[in-house]
């Protein structure tokens, strides 16, 4: 790679995704910025139904046939993924952009060996013998963290757990050395210890290979772990991108600094105390929405609430969508 | 899995025995036999020579142990019309019926697999709405006309293909649609909702987000998966056909099992027609065991290991 | 706390649809239902008012009107609309009475079949145990017969007819009326409705017709559609072989056997009443699917 290090991999603005149901037309994301750089790790957090796994389907072109995709543009190492044709798009799939999955137990072909998957995943996009590809895939085990990863090859999914699995899904998304990764959720369904080490690894590998990850999750305390930067993410819209140090020291959206009043801080919360919880629901994203969108959650919620809320500039990489946005300091230590 | 296979094997086999005796009893009970193989003229005298001659005067758990006896040893008696043993008969008649259904299931399954997967890929489209009204008029259609039809249009207005006989592949082609196409909508049917529920799976989206051509996606991925029950479907259909092929081979004298049953039930030459009841029972009950086993073998509680 | 009030304000709740109306709604929006509808009733209507639709008398034989072809064919004549058979009959008028005969059949089946299987089925499922193993291996042994050859055999034994036709079918037919009714009294037998019945006193007898029944109704005529189509090609296929109806009763099944000689020069004799076949069938298995789909459980499609 010799691009510069801080190249912007990917670019996106005003990207939106519409979904046809029975009572209308759902605004699942609805006009959301972000980019990426090489190699750095962007978390994309926000509670479920915010959108953003339809992001991560609409990045990769795996929307269902009657989701409707549009943006300004969609910018994968300068190309626009909208005008690609959908051969060129699957020729990216699996080799430039690689994603993984949040359910490792369903993931994987039940049928076809483990072996056959990964390499196949190689062969796709890289002429090479079997050899080859299963060599590649052996080492990607071994860096994965996968016991007797040359026996593996020959194993089935279902004689696998639910962690080894990812660590799997983790290889197979490695096989052709990808620039981006998108991980959906990867470690939710997972053991809370097992939660951990795939953490670890994801970073590790993500250092080692250079790989920008663009890591989606619903846990704070994930992004604390590993993010670089972090997109925050609530009813269909990006209402705050900062790098992680600045969001949990300064967060400057109420949403934000709500998801951050809700964990239980060691020192800080008195055990045996309430647990904080944002009140109200999310509004419903069918037909026509006004306005913010969290405005009837809001503890500071005005009048001027009822429009679109300003993209406002705190710093050069702190951008908030808030009428109201203004940076606090939630921590006295960063986080 | 081994205990499962047994324990069909062991219920496969008591049915078989039902079955005997149930067509053994059918036949036996619903008409006087001794006057039928008599004849229509005979007289009184006659009737009652032909029952002592064929035993139709014993106790009828007698008849069926001795039948159901030699029956074992593959002797199921003497023809009444034709000089050979009933186990010659179907010696010869055999062969053919299985050829025909196999082609049978052959046409229609390379019609439906086909159909389903497109129908399923191409949910909601032409090409789906298409292949449900081939479906739907293909099972509304009497097998004995569209078999007569395509006499018509092929043998006498294309003149492409003989009407009548067995002996070249070119007799086989017209009855082998007539038998088949009647299971091809269910195989359709079927693999168009296996492969709907495959390609929702969560396996087939990592296949795709690896950048797989869809014809890898959909053939090597989602098919593989979704075909057992269509292959078990397709084992129970040939059973079917075999026990349609009464008609089909009357219409084209195939001089098949079919045709022997049917010619022998206008004869009353009841042992054949005994005999070939169960022989097909026996292939019904053999398929069926083959079908169940296949979809046993997809719960992935039988899998060993 | 602000006192503004903004957002999008939820619509008010609407008051709900009786289901028989959402029913009625989705059965018309239902294109296959409707055309299968259509189509059924015109035979039946066809068939209810032949006496009076039929130009001529269906067993009037003229010798010297034999084989006239239909009235679009040069030689024919409108005097009869499709011709005649070989002795002379009017083709219209049997095929108008034939229908009466295929409708006839197939409601008569569908019942006794239907009876004897919802009963099997339907205590099968609710006892379970010894009665659902009894009544399971009979429906095995059932499937396992081939049934053509078996009514074949049957009816050339006993003598074809009308009366023997549906007493024969009605006793092969009904193993998927038990398949269905079994499964579906297993998934009711726990249901609430039916403990608290029993918990009232209820008889059992009661809680079956009463209770059990009802709920079975929609399954049961969707199979009942089918059967019924499956007795009318099985009709025609025996009076094709000469086992079922016999002459001079108008089936269409013995209309397309007496023209098999004549076929190959006169071709409509046995193409008409086969595409009349193959209209009715058409039409019972378009309702039966359509029911199917009305009634089966939102998201499935």
């Amino acid at each position: 790679m010799n691009a510069p290090k801080d190249a912007l991999l990917l670019d996106v603005k005003n990207l939106r995704v519409d979904l046809p149901t029975e009572r209308g037309l759902l605004h699942a994301v609805r006009g959301i910025d972000f980019q990426v750089r090489r190699g750095e790790m962007l978390c994309l957090v926000g509670e479920s139904g915010c959108g953003k796994s339809m992001t991560s389907l609409a990045l990769m072109g795996l929307l269902p046939r009657k989701a409707q995709r549009s943006a300004d543009h969609i910018r994968f190492d300068g190309v626009d993924l909208q005008g690609l044709p959908e051969r060129e798009m699957n020729a990216l799939r699996g080799a430039r952009m690689a994603m993984i999955f949040q359910e490792p137990m369903t993931s994987l072909n039940p049928s076809y060996t483990l072996g056959d998957q990964l390499c196949e995943a190689l062969r796709a996009h890289r002429p090479s013998t079997s050899a080859q590809a299963r060599e590649r895939a052996v080492y990607l085990l071994e860096r994965a963290g996968v016991p007797q990863a040359a026996d593996r090859l020959r194993q089935y999914p279902h004689q696998l757990s639910g962690g080894l699995r990812q660590r799997v899904m983790i290889a197979m998304a490695l096989m052709c050395g990808p620039d981006l990764i998108i991980a959906d959720e990867p470690t939710t369904a997972l053991d809370v210890t097992i939660q951990a080490q795939i953490l670890r690894l994801i970073r590790e590998l993500q250092r080692e290979f250079g790989t920008a990850v663009v890591f989606i999750t619903h846990d704070l305390g994930v992004v604390a772990r590993i993010a670089d930067r972090v997109a925050v993410m609530y009813a269909g819209e990006i209402v705050e991108t900062a790098p992680v140090a600045e969001l949990f020291a300064q967060p400057s959206h109420p949403y934000t600094r709500g998801l951050l009043s809700c964990i239980p801080v060691r020192g800080k919360t008195l055990p045996g105390s309430r647990l904080q919880s944002i009140p109200g629901v999310v509004p419903s994203l069918i037909g026509a929405v006004s306005g913010c969108a969290f405005a009837n959650r809001c503890p500071e919620v005005r009048d001027a609430c009822v429009q679109t809320p300003p993209r406002v500039e705190l710093n050069s990489h702190h951008v908030v969508r808030c009428v109201a946005a203004r940076p606090s300091h939630m921590y006295s230590e960063a986080a | 899995m081994l205990t499962y296979i047994v324990r069909r094997l062991l219920v496969g086999l008591s049915v078989m025995l039902t079955v005997a005796v149930v067509s053994f009893m059918l036949l036996h009970l619903s008409g006087d036999l001794a006057t039928a193989i008599a004849g229509p003229e005979s007289t009184a005298a006659d009737v009652e020579k032909v029952r002592v001659q064929y035993g139709l005067d014993r106790p009828i758990t007698l008849q069926f142990a001795d039948w159901l006896g030699a029956a074992l040893q593959l002797d199921f008696g003497r023809s009444f019309y034709f000089q050979n043993t009933v186990m010659e008969l179907i010696g010869e008649r055999l062969p053919v019926t299985l050829k025909l259904g196999g082609v049978a299931l052959l046409l229609a399954v390379v019609v439906a697999i086909p159909l389903g997967v497109l129908a399923a890929i191409y949910r909601d489209s032409w090409v789906d709405r298409l292949s449900l009204l081939v479906a739907v008029v293909g099972q509304a259609m009497p097998n004995f006309w569209f078999a007569l039809t395509l006499i018509l249009v092929f043998s006498v207005g294309l003149k492409w293909l003989p009407v009548a006989g067995n002996t070249s592949w070119q007799h086989f082609v017209l009855p082998a649609i007539a038998l088949g196409y009647y299971a091809m909508p269910s195989l359709m049917r079927l693999t168009r909702a296996g492969m709907l529920d495959v390609l929702g799976s969560d396996y087939i989206r990592t296949a795709r987000a690896k950048g797989l051509s869809p014809a890898r996606v959909v053939f090597k991925h989602a098919l593989r998966n979704a075909i057992i029950p269509v292959m078990a479907l397709a084992a129970v259909e040939l059973g079917f056909m075999l026990g349609g092929s009464v008609v089909i081979e009357s219409v084209y004298s195939m001089q098949g099992l079919g045709q022997l049953a049917w010619d022998s039930i206008s004869r009353n030459d009841y042992p054949v027609v005994q005999a070939v009841v169960l022989i097909i029972a026996v292939f019904y009950i053999g398929l069926t065991f083959v079908a169940d086993v296949l979809n046993a073998a997809l719960d992935p509680r039988m899998r060993t290991r | 706390m602000s006192s503004t009030h903004l957002i999008m304000s939820a619509p008010l709740p609407l008051p709900p649809i009786p289901a028989w109306r959402r029913g009625l709604r989705r059965s018309l929006g239902h294109r296959g239902l409707v055309l299968g509808s259509v189509i059924l009733g015109l035979i039946a209507l066809a068939a209810l008012f032949a006496p009076w639709l039929a130009p001529h008398d269906p067993y009037a034989q003229e010798v010297t009107q034999r084989m006239i072809p239909p009235a679009w064919y040069a030689k024919g004549s409108w005097e009869h609309l499709l011709g005649t058979d070989k002795l002379g009959r009017d083709y219209l008028s049997r095929l108008l009475y034939g229908a009466r005969v295929s409708l006839f059949i197939g409601l008569a089946t569908a019942l006794i079949s239907g009876l004897i299987g919802t009963t099997m089925g339907v205590l099968a499922g609710y006892y379970g145990g010894r009665v659902d193993a009894v009544v399971s291996y009979i429906i095995t042994t059932r499937l396992a017969l081939p049934v053509v050859l078996v009514a074949l055999a049957t009816a050339a034994l006993v003598g074809g007819s009308l009366k023997v036709v549906i007493v024969l079918l009605g006793l092969l037919l009904w193993d998927r009326f038990a398949i269905v009714t079994r499964s579906a009294t297993q998934q009711l037998r726990d249901a609430e409705f039916i403990a608290a019945a029993k918990a009232l006193g209820a008889s059992t007898p009661y809680i079956l017709l009463r209770e059990l029944l009802p709920n079975l109704m929609s399954a049961l005529t969707v199979v009942a559609t089918l059967e019924m189509a499956h007795a009318i090609l099985l009709e025609a296929t025996l009076s094709f072989l000469g086992l079922g109806v016999q002459p001079p009763t108008p089936s269409w099944g013995l209309m397309v056997a007496e023209g098999k000689a004549y076929m190959f020069f006169q071709p409509w004799v046995i193409v008409i009443p086969g595409v009349v076949l193959a209209v009715l069938v058409l039409g019972i298995n378009l309702v039966g699917d359509g029911l199917r789909d009305v009634t089966a459980p939102d998201g499935r499609n």
